[in-house]
């Protein structure tokens, strides 16, 4: 019974992970954005600390007052404040952590259902397959955000509910890749050898094929959580995104955009410049990642 | 000047600018059409509005009414019912028959003469909004010769003039000959009126071009071509405007409304039609409910700051009626002007048992208007009434609202034709389509209205009810709102708040560029 | 070899099949087209009549027959909001969207395959860095807001192009920018990890021992093979391209087939949506279908997997 290898000592070389405690020291390690992404983290964790004022509470009185360096600025609202007359630091500060959550949740839902799914339908195959795949070459036939406003509609939307919808409208990329990557897992050695010594496919599954699918996964994490977080700007644009007066990136550039025009620049730059260096710096970390751990993955 | 000043009342310059335009415009000595107006409309041209027999109960399809078509009596400058292809009509004393003599020598498009044979198609012809009533209503039309006819009724209806003539399509004339030789969809694809404007070419969802009628009877227009572009996005319409590829965009609010005004050549204008805003409290009948305290519902009414609000969105030119039927309706009665006091707002929920404020739940609205919402969950929040916005999709949100699903409070709104009554039998009564609770003095008062032949009676009733309405809190009115839009420095007369309560530019006839009126 | 394409249609269809139902039911389940197509307090005697109108006083299953027989016939009804044949609207709108995609996807492999290239021959050096940066940033930035920066910087500022419409190649240029530059850093990603892929392999390592010039290897032997999976990618996206358009379309009052799906939703217009949803939907499918029978006919392992 006890016969066959640790998966993980196995399959280690072939998928040439590095030693994690040589990752800063690799060639090309993108410092700068996950320096970027650790100080968005640390602002969302700390915003009730870092924030000057309730994100969510405005006065008409001061509205559209521009950043400090401006004219008609002040040290009060360093960034100015917003249609309601918000301070808009406050509501970048709170923003980043309905980013994070949104952004991080949502590419969590995607990925535990892609990922359930793609080692389903790819290690047991047969009907399962079939099921798993009719699935999703009808769910990727349907327009992503078409798709979005009807289960807003259907839902409600509330941050838990967006989050969900993120989840249901990008699982599809990881069954598929997660499929592929276990079809081709289950020809390996280490494989077959627990199938021969009769582990049930529950603990092949959990044991052996999960681990192994986990560098793929997360690596389509990284990547994801840019779409995920422009998309949830898209939905506000739409008009079905995370509900106002919350402070959302995204809402507030949608909501901002009006003020391009107008000379309030601020309301839609700000937010901007944040998701841009999120998503950028996200992207950035996923490629490298990527080809560290996994350079075979084309598809993405 | 770039807005309206805010000294005389909105309906002292609206008179003013009327007459001037009738008034400074001769109808004989003008210049052949010239040069083109362009438009940005922000809703979508169907070709159902260049029809008036599909006539929704919506204002939109008026858009296109007022240029391709024209009716036996309409809204114009100065009156509700202007005499247009009917030049005189007379009522029966039992109230059974209306008698109408159309002008001499109106041409449709086509070069045809308008004749009574078309009024009776046009009117037989007609399946839009209140059509089934119209039909049920009207027994017959003779028509007596090219210029006479008589529409007889099965039953008297002091309403028939208001439905025939501005509730519906029914009075606006279409060429028989031409619709019947064409077919219906022929007449969709190129319609033939009797309007200011024909018809010359159209894009759905893209644009439409239309060309001056210069036989038009009451005088030719101005402008040689009217081209209406569809332009979804509000900051786009704005853009296009600055730039000068449109003369006028539809629905500019809030900021962007801001910019037209410090804009050098841009203005804003601005109409209230008869779209009201309010808060409903849907569950003000459930005993457990905060809501079914009525000075909980007070002092959310006392909190909204209705001024700045109006000041911020639409630049204070929305009516703070303090109702939910428009006062531009029939029957309607005017309660006493809502009243921003936050201090006494407060005093109200402790005396209800909140000294803290409350949480008070979630506040449905449609998403198109959250930012109504948003400001007035702001307001709410000073005075301790903490509620979560829910915008829902526009489509998800009506039918929401219609099935009774959205609970605690919801943000309505109606624009719909009518007048007091059948305002309250949508919102405020048993049985309509948006009431989840009703109250039996309230319910007893509109039977009674219905059953009144006395108009003068009928008004007495109408009038308690609304009074009723208001007592009780049902509602936290918001505000009639303004239709705002911008125009741009070509333009000489834009044609907007010529009629009172038309959001959009009318009558086409009357545009001018500058320079060459 | 036959059976397996048979099969694979017979997939297709079912996809296809679900795709229909779903739609259909999504649609009808959110909201009311006449609710839309009236005023909030329009009488109950109205709405009914509306309601019999567009036949959605018949039962579900018959309204989803209505749906599947207009399909089969290649009809798909009436729109309910512009009243005339969905199908006319559709093809009015589809040259837009072809041509907007189409200039798009130049665009997006203008940007992404130099910058892919230079990702992988040039790793780390400053054009390498700014090349990803710059396909990237387009991945990062919502359209819309992409979209207003350029109608503010070269419409409003410049005044060099029209803000919106259609019908010059002016009026082209920024919403197919927009368009592009999102799609540009997927065919950067792949043109890199295809150009690594066979820059790694043995016929350039025998190009290269054979002292050719670089710019040569690569420019000519590498890049013809490396760019065969991009061109395959850019064909799907071209497809995708033309569904979701949506935002840069309503941004800019593109008159294509992403808008005429969004206000088709708005107004619950469901012959439209269902229309839009499944003629765009067969589109993908069928591209997939096609796809996996290439791959079937070139790589025969595939076939027996499945």
């Amino acid at each position: 019974m006890t016969v066959i290898t640790p998966p993980e000592t196995t399959i280690a070389p072939a998928i040439r992970t590095p030693r994690p405690t040589a990752f800063w020291r690799l060639k090309g390690f993108p410092l700068i954005p996950v320096l970027i992404l650790v100080f968005i983290a640390l602002v969302a964790i700390f915003a009730d600390v870092l924030a000057p004022y309730d994100p969510t509470i405005g006065s008409l009185a001061r509205r559209f007052r521009p950043p400090f360096w401006q004219e008609g600025g002040s040290m009060a609202y360093l960034l100015g404040t917003d249609h309601v007359g918000r301070d808009v630091l406050s509501r970048l500060i709170y923003g980043a952590r309905v980013s994070m959550v949104v952004g991080i949740t949502a590419v969590l839902v995607a990925g535990g259902i892609g990922t359930l799914l793609g080692i389903l339908s790819g290690y047991l195959g047969g009907w399962a397959d079939q099921v798993v795949m009719r699935l999703t070459d009808t769910w990727l036939a349907l327009p992503a955000l078409t798709f979005a406003i009807f289960l807003a509609a259907i839902v409600g939307p509330s941050e838990l509910n967006i989050i969900l919808i993120l989840g249901l409208v990008y699982w599809t990329r990881y069954a598929r890749v997660i499929r592929g990557e276990v079809l081709s897992l289950k020809q390996r050695e280490f494989v077959r050898l627990a199938i021969v010594a009769g582990c049930s496919s529950r603990t092949i599954m959990w044991r052996h094929i999960l681990p192994n699918v986990i560098n793929s996964a997360v690596v389509l994490a990284t990547l994801m959580l840019g779409v995920v977080i422009v998309t949830e700007a898209s939905l506000s644009f739409l008009g079905v995104g995370v509900p106002p007066p919350k402070p959302a990136w995204g809402l507030m550039m949608a909501d901002g955009k009006k003020g391009l025009l107008v000379g309030y620049w601020w309301l839609t730059v700000m937010p901007g410049l944040c998701i841009m260096l999120m998503v950028l710096s996200a992207n950035l970390l996923g490629d490298w990642l990527r080809v560290k751990l996994d350079p075979q993955l084309r598809q993405l | 000047m770039a807005t309206p000043s805010p000294g005389p009342t909105r309906r002292g310059v609206l008179g003013f600018s009327a007459a001037a335009a009738l008034g400074i415009v001769p109808d004989t000595a003008r210049a052949a059409p010239d040069g083109q107006i362009t438009i940005a409309s922000h809703v979508s041209l169907a070709p159902t509005w260049f029809d008036p027999a599909e006539t929704a109960g919506i204002i939109t399809p008026f858009m296109m009414l007022y240029a391709l078509h024209d009716a036996m009596m309409k809204a114009m400058p100065g009156k509700p019912m202007a005499p247009c292809l009917a030049e005189a009509w007379t009522v029966a004393s039992d109230g059974l028959s209306y008698a109408f003599t159309l002008r001499k020598g109106v041409l449709f498009h086509n070069g045809e003469p308008v004749t009574a044979d078309d009024v009776k198609f046009s009117l037989e012809r007609y399946r839009g909004a209140s059509a089934k009533t119209l039909k049920e209503r009207v027994a017959c039309v003779d028509v007596h010769d090219a210029e006479r006819l008589t529409i007889r009724l099965n039953v008297p209806w002091p309403d028939f003039l208001t439905f025939y003539a501005s509730a519906t399509g029914a009075g606006w004339i279409v060429p028989r000959k031409h619709v019947q030789q064409v077919r219906e969809d022929g007449h969709k694809k190129a319609p033939v009126g009797a309007g200011p404007y024909k018809f010359v070419s159209f894009n759905p969802g893209v644009e439409l071009v239309c060309e001056a009628f210069e036989g038009y009877w009451r005088k030719p227009p101005a402008i040689k071509r009217l081209v209406f572009k569809v332009v979804p996005d509000e900051a786009t319409r704005l853009a296009a405007l600055q730039r000068g590829e449109i003369d006028i965009a539809y629905s500019i609010r809030g900021e962007l409304a801001d910019e037209l005004t410090r804009t050098p050549g841009l203005s804003v204008k601005a109409a209230v039609g008869s779209a009201t805003f309010w808060l409903y409290f849907a569950d003000q009948w459930d005993a457990l409910s905060p809501w079914h305290d009525q000075r909980v519902r007070l002092a959310t009414g006392l909190a909204i700051d209705h001024k700045t609000i109006n000041q911020a969105l639409t630049l204070g030119h929305s009516h703070l009626t303090n109702s939910v039927f428009p006062e531009n309706f029939d029957f309607y009665w005017q309660p006493p002007a809502p009243v921003h006091d936050p201090a006494r707002a407060r005093k109200l929920l402790a005396e209800a048992g909140h000294p803290r404020g409350f949480e008070a739940g979630d506040y449905y609205c449609d998403a198109s208007y959250a930012n109504i919402g948003e400001v007035v969950i702001n307001n709410l929040r000073e005075v301790g009434i903490r509620m979560k916005l829910r915008p829902l999709e526009r489509a998800a949100f009506f039918k929401a609202y219609a099935e009774k699903k959205l609970k605690n409070v919801v943000q309505g709104a109606s624009g719909a034709f009518g007048n007091a009554a059948t305002r309250a039998e949508a919102f405020v009564v048993k049985g309509g389509t948006y009431v989840h609770g009703s109250y039996p003095d309230i319910d007893a008062a509109f039977v009674q209205q219905a059953a009144e032949t006395d108009r003068a009676k009928r008004e007495a009733i109408l009038h308690r009810l609304q009074q009723l309405v208001h007592d009780k809190a049902i509602f936290a009115p918001i505000w009639q709102q303004a239709f705002i839009s911008g125009v741009g420095p070509r333009v000489g007369e834009s044609g907007f708040g010529l009629i009172e309560g038309f959001p959009y530019t009318a009558p086409y006839e009357d545009l001018t560029l500058k320079g060459k009126a | 070899m036959k059976q397996y394409i048979l099969r694979r249609i017979g997939y297709s269809l079912l996809s296809l099949f679900l795709l229909s139902l779903t739609i259909f039911l999504f649609v009808r389940v959110t909201g009311d087209p006449v609710a839309l197509l009236t005023e909030p307090g329009a009488s109950q005697e109205d709405i009914e009549a509306m309601h019999r109108q567009f036949g959605l006083d018949q039962p579900l299953w018959v309204q989803y027959w209505h749906f599947v027989a207009s399909f089969i016939t290649g009809d798909f009804g009436q729109s309910f909001y512009y009243r005339t044949p969905v199908l006319d609207l559709y093809f009015q709108r589809l040259p837009n969207s072809l041509l907007l995609a189409a200039v798009a996807m130049v665009l997006s492999l203008v940007i992404g395959i130099p910058s892919g290239i230079l990702a992988a021959v040039r790793v780390d050096g400053f054009w390498d860095s700014a090349g990803k940066l710059f396909a990237l940033l387009g991945l990062s930035l919502p359209q819309f807001w992409v979209g207003l920066v350029l109608i503010l910087v070269f419409s409003v500022s410049l005044g060099w192009l029209p803000s919106s419409g259609s019908g010059t190649v002016w009026h082209l240029l920024m919403p197919a920018f927009t368009l592009g530059w999102y799609f540009a850093a997927a065919h950067m990603r792949l043109t890199r990890s295809s150009m690594l892929e066979v820059l790694g392999s043995e016929y350039i390592k025998l190009a290269r021992l054979k002292g050719l010039p670089e710019a040569l290897v690569i420019g000519k032997h590498a890049l013809k093979n490396a760019l065969i999976p991009v061109i395959t990618l850019a064909g799907i996206n071209l497809v995708v391209m033309i569904n979701v358009a949506v935002i840069v379309e309503t941004v800019f009052a593109w008159p294509g087939i992403g808008r005429l799906l969004y206000e088709g939703v708005t107004f619950r217009d469901f012959p439209v949506v269902q229309a839009v949803v499944v003629i765009g939907g067969s589109m993908i499918i069928l591209v997939n279908l096609l796809i996996d029978i290439l791959y079937a006919l070139i790589d025969p392992r595939i076939r027996l997997e499945s």
